[in-house]
């Protein structure tokens, strides 16, 4: 570290915290200012506009602009949405969620439920691993059972531990009987953790190897990792979906906002991740650039963490969120590209319910409830990481304000990320928390359940018995029409009692060179495959 | 010359014992600081598996303990593995070195060969207009911070005169906006430094008797002035050179360059121990080694030193 570097810590750490979490972070404060001038300035355009004619392009390799490393390509090993951007198009799952958020065949052709806890697979024939080794129903079992071994050392322990035992009556069909009735075994199948790994190769390489040089059945292979640098990867050319689009598909680490929006703008990236609302403009206003966004498979919210005075009182978190103006947050903050919830329960979740209206903005009602509530004045808490989600530091001032508008004690205090993980952990915050519950599955009970269920992330003090006994029944029932009935009640209980006060779901922005057609998922995975990438040739 | 052999053994064991107290304290400050566990797992994962992942990796033990283990292991060359890379923590740093190498020695020749020369001829021309330019100079490379000077230079270098990439590392092209970045700060104490020390030895007595004997400028300058005005400029340019060694956290991050610096605050955020451990002991060993040549090299420019 250069002196001068040291002399602008402050700046720096800022911006680096948000750039090492796992991608989903974007760099503001003054950077978001010093990329603004990238694009703002009329030379800049000039220069841009004089290129306006390549709207098409004849390049055979796709370059992406991540926001952050990449630090393992075992699947098994890591969650991180840099990472999982790769493993996605190196292995196949089973099943795979498309944009639409339905679930479709992918190295399974067709998948059914025999009885309540037993599900079948029919596998794809003739798909062949990138080292030639055919793919069967024993590397299916194996992935499986790694991804839940507590020896294998894997972090991706609780996504198929629902799993009793794995059968493989032939090398083309594969049973799966779980210990109690799942209705989610097919989605998790999709989900990380059900990427499918080769056995025999695995076997001789061992983890290390096989983390540094990972074989799939994947439209892509590995061809060059350099650490930090990039990950060059070329196209299958046997691939069983069809062959991709390009020749090739480059991963590179573009930590810094202006620089990555710089990449793009000039043409050196054809896919830039992690666009804050306040770029969106200057790339979608370039001649040769657009924007492509998707709404966030999850919420941010705030999260109550204690029964001390005053959260203790239902009126009082009721007020906390009818004083939240989040029309305003989503208008001025996100410049539209975020929308107000109704409930727990997430726009493009299976059981969401669209007749509910969206979360009321009401400040009186909030003062006559604080009135109820008996509130005294006393002092109440935002703890909030910076760059931990797009906008927390913004998001946590105008909240804060809101609530002493109405008369709320508020106060806001900082944390780095990871002391803020530490508190996580030792569930040891103030007062109120950001989280931002990701809807595993897309299901009410990867978000809802998982989060407020005894022993949950988000378990704090909330205990309700209508809740849980819901909650329970609906995570072992394969009866749709009761798990919908279920989660509604649930929802409305939740609203009523507010461990969680939903705030907004945000989109996530990608920036793309406009010759390129493709479009984000809202699981982060960046799927490249051959039915959704194309790009125009000129 | 026994004399300069007790001056070398003496600044080896100065040298292991600095290495020592940094990687000791950074072993201490980096877990008192937080914990790595929560950060590789999924932000909501269930509390039992992060228990689970400290006790594999052995973090729930006494820190005594985890520093008796790691000074064992360390002395032998090894310092664990990566938490977050899962692999070896030593690999991870080297595979970093060449580009922090490059960088390093690209930013160095480039403030060397800019600085020396404009302090030098500052000095000379002392209360011109050209050591009003060349210190106004330094003094904005100085004062600028390098995030503004690294946008500015990807602003008006790449997007708006197409001449070098805005970021990566690659052929030549790539190496030049980081290095003048990086070099700038270097560039400008270089000067200023070299300036300052001309600048009092031009004062000297001798330097007058010189020219009172007839002796032309240059030979002056080249003879006279540069030998005795060296060591504040050696020690100038050591001390800048280990700085570079050590990687530049904002110049990497901005031209996304694969180097130590980026690698070692990266792995501060994911309280990756043994990473960071490795990067600060490369650092430190590459600082010390660096400020032990500019010793020796005192002990050559003037003999006094050595004794």
């Amino acid at each position: 570290m250069t002196e001068k570097d040291k002399r602008h810590d402050g700046v720096t750490v800022d911006g680096l915290a948000r750039m090492l979490q796992d991608g989903r972070i974007t760099r503001r404060g003054f950077l978001a200012g010093a990329a603004g001038l990238l694009g703002s300035m009329a030379a800049a355009e000039g220069i841009l506009a004089r290129v306006a004619g390549a709207q098409t392009t004849s390049k055979n390799t796709l370059v992406v602009g991540q926001s952050s490393d990449v630090s393992k390509l075992d699947p098994q090993m890591s969650t991180t949405v840099n990472d999982i951007a790769i493993t996605f198009n190196l292995f196949d799952n089973l099943l795979t969620r498309r944009r639409d958020g339905k679930l479709y065949p992918s190295l399974a052709t067709e998948w059914k439920l025999v009885n309540p806890t037993t599900w079948q697979f029919k596998l794809r024939p003739n798909v062949k691993f990138h080292n030639g080794d055919r793919f069967t129903s024993a590397d299916v079992k194996f992935s499986y059972e790694r991804s839940y071994d507590a020896n294998a050392k894997v972090i991706t322990m609780s996504v198929l531990n629902t799993i009793e035992r794995i059968e493989t009556p032939d090398p083309l069909t594969v049973v799966i009987v779980t210990k109690k009735p799942d209705p989610l075994l097919a989605a998790r199948t999709a989900f990380y953790a059900g990427q499918i790994m080769p056995k025999d190769y695995f076997a001789k390489v061992k983890d290390d190897e096989f983390n540094a040089k990972p074989i799939g059945t994947g439209p892509v292979k590995l061809a060059s990792w350099v650490k930090d640098d990039r990950i060059i990867l070329d196209a299958n050319a046997d691939y069983w979906g069809g062959k991709l689009a390009v020749n090739q598909i480059i991963f590179r680490p573009l930590p810094e906002l202006a620089a990555r929006v710089g990449a793009l703008l000039k043409g050196e990236v054809d896919i830039i991740t992690k666009v804050p609302p306040d770029q969106m403009d200057r790339i979608a206003k370039a001649p040769t650039t657009k924007i492509e966004g998707v709404l966030y498979g999850g919420l941010y919210c705030l999260s109550v963490t204690t029964q001390k005075p005053p959260l203790d009182s239902k009126p009082f978190r009721q007020a906390m969120s009818l004083a939240l103006d989040r029309e305003t947050i989503v208008k001025e903050l996100w410049r539209n590209q975020a929308a107000v919830p109704n409930s727990l329960v997430v726009k493009g979740d299976s059981h969401h319910d669209p007749t509910l209206p969206p979360l009321k903005y009401d400040p009186n009602q909030a003062k006559q409830l604080l009135k109820e509530a008996n509130y005294k004045g006393e002092e109440l808490t935002l703890e909030t990481p910076i760059g931990f989600m797009v906008m927390d530091k913004e998001m946590s001032e105008v909240v804060t304000a809101m609530w002493k508008d109405v008369g709320i004690n508020a106060k806001l205090e900082q944390l780095e990320y990871s002391v803020y993980q530490q508190k996580i952990r030792e569930k040891s915050f103030k007062g109120v928390r950001w989280t931002d519950p990701t809807s595993a599955y897309n299901d009410p009970d990867g978000m809802m359940w998982r989060h407020l269920a005894p022993g949950g992330p988000n378990a704090y003090w909330f205990r309700n018995p209508r809740f849980d006994e819901l909650g329970n029944a609906a995570r072992y029932s394969v009866d749709e029409k009761f798990r919908a009935e279920a989660y509604k009640e649930m929802a409305r209980l939740e609203l009523e009692f507010l461990p969680l006060i939903p705030v907004i779901q945000p989109m996530e922005l990608y920036g793309l060179q406009k010759y390129v057609d493709w479009k984000p998922y809202a699981n982060q995975t960046m799927e490249f495959r051959n039915f959704n990438l194309k790009l125009t040739r000129g | 010359m026994p004399g300069f052999g007790r001056f070398l053994t003496y600044r080896v064991v100065r040298m292991l014992i600095a290495l020592w107290s940094v990687v000791t304290v950074v072993f201490v400050v980096m877990r008192l600081s937080g914990d790595p566990v929560p950060l590789l797992l999924p932000p909501d994962a269930p509390i039992a598996e992060m228990e689970r992942l400290r006790h594999e990796m052995g973090l729930d033990r006494p820190i005594y303990v985890q520093y008796g283990v790691f000074i064992n292991q360390a002395v032998q060359g090894d310092f664990g593995r990566s938490i977050h890379f899962r692999t070896s923590a030593m690999t991870v740093v080297w595979e970093r070195v060449p580009a922090t190498l490059e960088l390093a020695f690209a930013s160095f020749v480039c403030a060397i060969v800019v600085a020396i020369p404009a302090g030098i001829i500052s000095a000379v021309r002392r209360g011109s207009l050209i050591d009003d330019i060349v210190m106004g100079v330094a003094l904005v490379g100085q004062a600028a911070p390098t995030f503004y000077i690294g946008i500015m230079l990807i602003l008006t270098c790449s997007l708006w005169l197409g001449l070098f990439p805005t970021s990566g590392r690659g052929d030549w092209r790539n190496l030049v906006l980081p290095a003048v970045t990086l070099g700038a700060f270097a560039m400008a104490s270089i000067a200023r430094i070299t300036r300052s020390a001309v600048l009092e030895i031009l004062r000297a007595d001798y330097i007058r008797t010189a020219r009172a004997k007839g002796l032309p400028e240059f030979w002056t300058l080249a003879k006279h002035t540069m030998r005795n005005a060296a060591i504040p400029i050696v020690t100038i340019v050591g001390l800048q050179l280990g700085n570079l060694l050590g990687g530049a956290v904002v110049t990497e991050t901005i031209f996304s360059w694969p180097g130590i610096g980026r690698l070692a605050i990266q792995s501060i955020y994911n309280r990756d121990y043994p990473v960071v451990q490795s990067c600060v002991f490369m650092t430190a060993a590459m600082f010390v080694v660096v400020n032990f040549l500019v010793d020796v090299a005192y002990g050559v420019l003037d003999p006094r030193i050595r004794h």
